[in-house]
């Protein structure tokens, strides 16, 4: 069987494993049961609030019955779907193969070191996704080209202002700006058939998706709280991307 | 006939190409962006045909999420990833983002521009068709990608047998 481990370390091991799930873009569901799961393979139980800034967790060992409580603070989301699968695969692999405390911690923090895509190469596959849009819009390839572009700058000036730690909403609406107005360009001189088109999707990289499906997740699962929140903070960038296109739309005194 | 066939095709393969920019955005393991690209663009394809008979977007969007939700599970076996890493990146280009905005651009003019009460009227329309629209196009994705799991009554995929 395992080697106990005081209670506190267990505790803060799960409480990483939920707090990076939760950074990453995991539903409250996945985030609860990723981490009893764990907590099952350390003979453990474990009672959890997650919420979107704080976690709260009890665990309670199953042979002595000493409980334990530590609270956590999540730090500034940052979607990595790469983590959430390695850390589920890690979960089932901990279930079959009864993985120590050693062995589950170690595995963590390999995960949290996994590397991710280059700056540039995200640059570009999200440009493509932008120019992707314009077509879906009806946009030809002139438009694309400028949806492209205007894409590519916005999403530069966004991830320059996480750099320099701007408040969210605020890199959200910049990016937004900064793109509505080179989208605007191509409306004034009328490059492509379809200027319009670039405009509606210049700015469409910005949308809080994975937010929004999250909360309906989260209010299907009955985790309202969390579920508003997300869906919250999901209109709460909306409204900042529109004030950026409207204010674009505004100087060149288009529509 | 073939025209509307090629040029619905062309759309879905973009769609499937604007899915793979998020997902590398949002650091997908690298052995699922063929999948997700596969998936995005069935998805685009029967969105689009559905939209081109003039059905109604939400109902065209869940149908398209619940292939997305559908494939995914045997998928989901076989590549040993849990469905959401494919599943949200391919059915992130349908997210309702031009409606959001639209709504909240009507909002704007309603209350800074508009003073003429026909036109204000017309955009008090807009706000809530658009509106209402994007909440029911983000529930019916919702459904469609979490389908098996609510149909089959599981928690998770690894439960169900193939």
């Amino acid at each position: 069987m395992n080697t106990p481990k005081s209670l506190e370390e267990i505790s803060d091991l799960l409480l990483q494993i939920a707090s990076l799930l939760m950074i990453s873009g995991a539903n409250t569901n996945r985030v609860n049961t990723s981490i009893s799961r764990f907590a099952s393979v350390l003979n453990c139980e474990v009672f959890n609030l997650t919420s979107q800034k704080t976690i709260i967790l009890t665990i309670t060992d199953n042979n002595t019955k000493k409980s334990f409580t530590r609270v956590k603070n999540i730090p500034p989301h940052k979607i990595d779907f790469a983590i959430i699968s390695r850390i589920s695969n890690a979960s089932w692999n901990a279930i079959s193969g009864q993985w120590t405390f050693q062995e589950i911690s170690e595995k963590i923090d390999s995960i949290k070191e996994q590397k991710k895509y280059s700056k540039y190469i995200t640059l570009i596959a999200v440009s493509f996704s932008g120019a992707g849009f314009c077509n879906i819009f009806g946009g030809d390839y002139l438009n694309m080209l400028v949806a492209f572009f205007s894409t590519l700058v916005g999403l530069f000036v966004l991830q320059f202002a996480h750099k320099k730690q701007f408040n969210g909403y605020i890199s959200v609406f910049l990016a937004s700006f900064i793109a509505s107005m080179l989208a605007c360009t191509g409306i004034i001189y009328n490059i492509g058939t379809n200027p319009e088109a670039t405009l509606a999707t210049s700015i469409l990289f910005l949308v809080p998706g994975v937010a929004l499906i999250n909360s309906f997740t989260d209010l299907l699962d009955k985790n309202v709280i969390n579920g508003m929140v997300r869906f919250t903070h999901g209109v709460m960038t909306v409204l900042s991307m529109a004030l950026g296109l409207f204010l674009a739309m505004l100087i060149f005194q288009i529509k | 006939m073939i025209p509307t066939l090629l040029n619905l095709l062309e759309v879905a393969i973009w769609s499937g190409i604007a899915a793979v920019g998020f997902a590398i955005l949002f650091n997908i393991p690298r052995k699922a962006i063929i999948t997700v690209f596969l998936l995005a663009l069935g998805a685009g394809f029967i969105k689009f045909v559905l939209l081109d008979f003039h059905i109604n977007i939400i109902l065209a969007s869940l149908t398209a999420a619940s292939f997305v939700g559908l494939v995914s599970m045997p998928l989901a076996h076989r590549i040993h990833l849990p469905p959401v890493v494919y599943s949200i990146p391919a059915v992130i280009p349908m997210i309702p983002g031009y409606f959001a905005y639209e709504t909240v651009l009507s909002i704007m003019s309603f209350i800074f521009l508009e003073v003429d009460v026909p036109k204000r009227t017309a955009l008090m329309q807009d706000i809530f068709s658009n509106g209402f629209t994007m909440l029911f196009i983000l529930i019916s994705l919702t459904i469609g990608v979490s389908l098996p799991l609510l149909l089959l009554r599981k928690n998770t995929v690894k439960k169900i047998k193939r």
